[in-house]
């Protein structure tokens, strides 16, 4: 209900919101083939693998969060903490485990 | 922005690549030995240079509330955002949408502004002196 009336207030445009979230996800799916490519050459195994890409993952929304919204998330995402920080990462994680094996393969075996 | 985001891409391909292939040298030569330290910061700090690449190369985030959006788009104006159509137009960035509403005609202005503001005493009053010049302007 507070929510609500604060959205009456300040109306949130959607094709910016939709912008918003196609770059992100842009970013994200990007980024994480990459981190599989270095999880892969640097022969990571099991949960090593996984905690490396939360990291980098991390620290990529930290690059957004400093290059790309200026450090006001909250003036260019509705709930920043999901959809800057939190925003498709686990969508993420297939292209992720993807390019990881691939690279283990083609390095290590 | 954009000059440096493609430096940054093209520096962490470089060494991203470089990375790779003496990880796959060294695997070769030497199986059971582990990674020299070198190879791995080399490829530690491509990625780290190809992610900010990313980052910087995406296009601008857009202010989601309404009032900054269209502050935005009022102070900006339509302008050129460098890309072309395969026709050779020029594609421009979104527009106020409630333009065709001609608030910028106003009351002060040489339009009739917003059709919700028609004056309908100016107009009546302006009917009267017509009417009383005998039907001429």
């Amino acid at each position: 209900m507070e929510e609500e009336r604060e959205l009456a207030i300040n109306p949130i445009v959607a094709t910016s919101m939709q912008h918003n979230t196609q770059v992100v996800s842009n970013i994200r799916s990007l980024t994480a083939s990459l981190f599989g490519v270095a999880a892969g050459t640097l022969g990571m195994e099991s949960y090593t693998g996984f905690i490396f890409y939360l990291i980098g993952t991390l620290i990529v929304s930290g690059f957004l969060f400093t290059f790309r919204s200026d450090g006001k998330p909250s003036e260019y995402f509705h709930r920043p903490l999901g959809d800057l920080w939190g925003g498709d990462v686990v969508s993420g994680l297939s292209s992720f485990v993807l390019t990881w094996t691939l690279f283990y393969g083609l390095v290590r075996a | 922005m954009t000059l440096i985001g493609a430096t940054l891409n093209t520096v962490g391909l470089l060494f991203l690549t470089h990375a790779v292939y003496s990880t796959h040298e060294h695997t070769a030569t030497f199986p059971h030995a582990p990674l020299p330290l070198d190879i791995t910061i080399e490829l530690l700090v491509s990625i780290l240079v190809l992610s900010a690449g990313i980052v910087f190369t995406s296009p601008s985030l857009k202010p989601i509330v309404w009032a900054r959006w269209a502050g935005r788009l009022s102070r900006e104006g339509r302008h050129g955002e460098g890309k072309w159509t395969r026709e050779g137009e020029e594609i421009l960035s979104e527009g106020d949408p409630y333009a065709f509403l001609g608030l910028d005609g106003g009351i002060g202005g040489k339009r009739e502004g917003r059709l919700g503001f028609w004056d309908v005493r100016g107009k009546r009053k302006e009917y009267a002196e017509w009417a009383k010049n005998g039907g001429k302007q």
